[in-house]
């Protein structure tokens, strides 16, 4: 699905702060399977969830989605895959206040240029397959912790992404709605989904779900294998 | 995929972002509304004015020749007329009969003059609309008017004047000569003044210079002067109110740029999130682009047509202290509704396009970072 290919990230290069905060990362992301990259904060995960997903461009290294080299791709064409292949869910939630649940599911495929209507029929059904039908037209900061988080990934399955990529998903979250979480994962999945965690939570890395789990240290791939 | 579809969404969520703040926004609309208004008022005025001045000179003979008594404007014989007559180059030598009427019940000053050709019936008359309105009188109403021996005579009004151009004719009551010499005791052989035109206009200043040697009583005054005086006039007046209005322009403009170029934490966040989500760096810019297009056209048309109202239906109610010296020429100008486009678009031009571009200024930076930056926020 998605492979890295010696992939070096070096922030502010050339300046007295330059830091490495992935080095020499190879790996394969099996379609279909459910990846957790787990590590002490600062280990680089954030910064390899990135990348994999299209939203930075590494150093050095290759990336290939697909069969599809898109390192050296420009911004617009990187868009497109990154719009088309992944859906995120981000830590801090970050759905853009003042506007309905709704909207800000639709956000994303505003600019694929679907239908107004067909689009809201499309994300109507996402918030009713989450229960928030009820909350389609709330704000969002009237929302739960766990209905933001719902409409998050909602919103991150709009535009009917291969790959969810979730970075600490569950930080915000008590031990109920974690698990919650991961059953709507669990069920992505089925649904054949490609899913890719970043988390040092053991509610989730030891989760029976699980396929593989990536170990990183210093920006480094320390280990890697099958859940047990 | 559609490109319309694609910006009709964009230009959606633009307008629901600007409803999110509206409070901010309503309150930026209404600033910058009103220096629209303002400016497109001053604009609007002098240009209406001016050109209505000049229509009403347009109309004008050439040269008006007036008779000095003591320094001041006295009747002129009608002996001067053949006089006129010989000088080579005039035509069109005509005697005018004229006067001012003050009506003490309403304290109005009218105009009024001998009817041209054809003449009305004596006994009747021809009024403007500001002296309809005053005296509250319609065609077919006998109005009393009170003579320069002291006894009062009725005349019958046949015709009220269109609003065509009230500049023109509001104050204006047309009579029949005889009515007016009789009215203002006006002897048998003598005008007001005296208007002529010549055959070349080159030679007008010739002409006046003969006319002053010929007539030492008398003053010639050139049309073209007077459109000068008036030009200059206006010019003056509108300067003024611009220079005063300045103020405001710069208090907007500062206002605006405030605005424009700090967007604000919550801003930035929310440009960082629509990249994250997948919008293009360009998307996210004609997203903000939009939001201060939207802006600007509504504070241009809201200012720009509350400006064409209040200039041209109201009477320039604002501007009424500044512009009390006209008041005495036009006693209540009701001025033609026109615009000039080529005006309308500078005001495009000077209001639009400068704060469009300060909103975009700043969009542009705050659209490149990088999409990965919202996840560490
Ligand atoms: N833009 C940046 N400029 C400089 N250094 C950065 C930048 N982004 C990340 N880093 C550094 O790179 C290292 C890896 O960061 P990253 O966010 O990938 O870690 P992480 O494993 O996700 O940590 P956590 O578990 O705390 O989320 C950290 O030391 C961080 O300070
Ligand atoms: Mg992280």
């Amino acid at each position: 699905m998605v492979e890295l290919k010696n992939i070096t990230k070096v922030f502010n290069r050339n300046r007295p702060d330059e830091f490495t905060a992935l080095e020499d990362v190879s790996l394969l992301v099996e379609e279909r399977k459910v990846t957790v990259f787990k590590g002490p904060s600062g280990s680089g995960k954030t910064t390899l969830l990135s990348i994999v997903g299209a939203m930075a461009k590494p150093t050095s290294g290759r990336v290939l989605v697909g069969a599809r080299e898109i390192t050296s791709l420009p911004e617009r064409f990187l868009t497109e895959v990154r719009r088309r292949t992944f859906g995120f869910i981000f830590q801090q939630f970050h759905l853009i206040r003042g506007i309905s649940a709704l909207e800000n599911v639709m956000l994303p495929a505003y600019t694929t240029g679907e239908k107004h209507a067909a689009l809201r029929e499309r994300a109507l059904r996402l918030l009713e397959l989450f229960g928030l039908s009820a909350k389609a037209r709330a704000r969002v900061e009237w929302l739960s912790g766990g209905e933001a988080q719902r409409v998050t990934i909602a919103r991150a399955l709009v535009n009917d992404p291969k790959v969810i990529i979730a970075d600490e998903p569950t930080a915000h979250l008590d031990t109920k709605l974690s698990k919650d979480f991961l059953g709507i994962m669990e069920r992505l999945n089925a649904e054949a989904k490609t899913i890719l965690i970043a988390s040092h939570d053991p509610l989730v890395y030891e989760s029976t779900m699980v396929d593989h789990i990536i170990e990183m240290r210093d920006g480094r791939i320390r280990g890697s294998g099958p859940a047990e | 995929m559609s490109l319309h579809e694609r910006h009709r969404n964009i230009i959606d969520f633009a307008l629901s972002s600007l409803g999110r703040r509206w409070k901010k926004n309503l309150a930026l609309t209404v600033v910058y509304a009103f220096v629209v208004f303002t400016l497109a008022s001053v604009v609007f005025f002098t240009e209406a004015v001016k050109s209505e001045a000049r229509a009403v000179l347009r109309g004008a003979p050439e040269i008006v020749v007036q008779r000095l008594m003591a320094g001041r404007h006295d009747l002129i014989p009608e002996s001067h007329i053949d006089v006129l007559r010989k000088i080579t180059g005039t035509r069109q030598v005509q005697g005018r009969l004229w006067g001012y009427y003050f009506e003490p019940s309403t304290g109005a000053n009218y105009t009024v003059v001998a009817s041209g050709e054809p003449p009305l019936e004596p006994g009747t008359i021809a009024i403007g609309q500001g002296v309809a309105r005053t005296l509250n009188a319609g065609e077919g109403d006998l109005i009393p008017l009170k003579g320069s021996k002291g006894d009062y005579a009725s005349f019958e009004v046949v015709r009220v004047f269109s609003h065509e151009s009230e500049l023109v004719s509001s104050d204006l009551i047309e009579m029949h000569a005889d009515d007016l010499r009789a009215f203002f005791g006006v002897p048998e052989d003598y005008f007001t003044d005296i208007t002529l035109k010549v055959r070349n206009e080159k030679e007008l200043v010739v002409v006046a210079d003969k006319i002053r040697r010929l007539l030492p009583d008398t003053r010639p005054i050139l049309r073209d002067e007077i459109l000068r005086t008036y030009d200059s006039l206006f010019d003056w007046r509108s300067g003024l109110l611009l220079v005063i209005f300045a103020g405001a322009v710069a208090a907007f403009v500062i206002f605006a740029w405030d605005k424009a170029t700090s967007l604000s934490m919550e801003e930035r966040r929310e440009m960082g999130v629509l990249k994250a989500v997948g919008w293009e760096t360009s998307e996210v810019i004609a997203m903000k682009s939009w939001e201060g297009i939207i802006i600007s056209l509504a504070a241009f048309f809201g200012g720009t047509v509350l400006a064409y109202v209040h200039v041209f239906f109201s009477s320039a109610f604002i501007f009424e202290p500044v512009l009390k010296g006209w008041a005495v020429l036009y006693p209540r100008f009701q001025l033609v509704p026109q615009i000039d486009p080529y005006q309308v678009l500078a005001l495009f031009f000077l209001t639009v396009v400068p704060y469009t571009v300060a909103t975009v200024i700043p969009t542009w930076s705050a659209a490149t970072v990088d999409p990965d930056s919202i996840m560490r926020l």
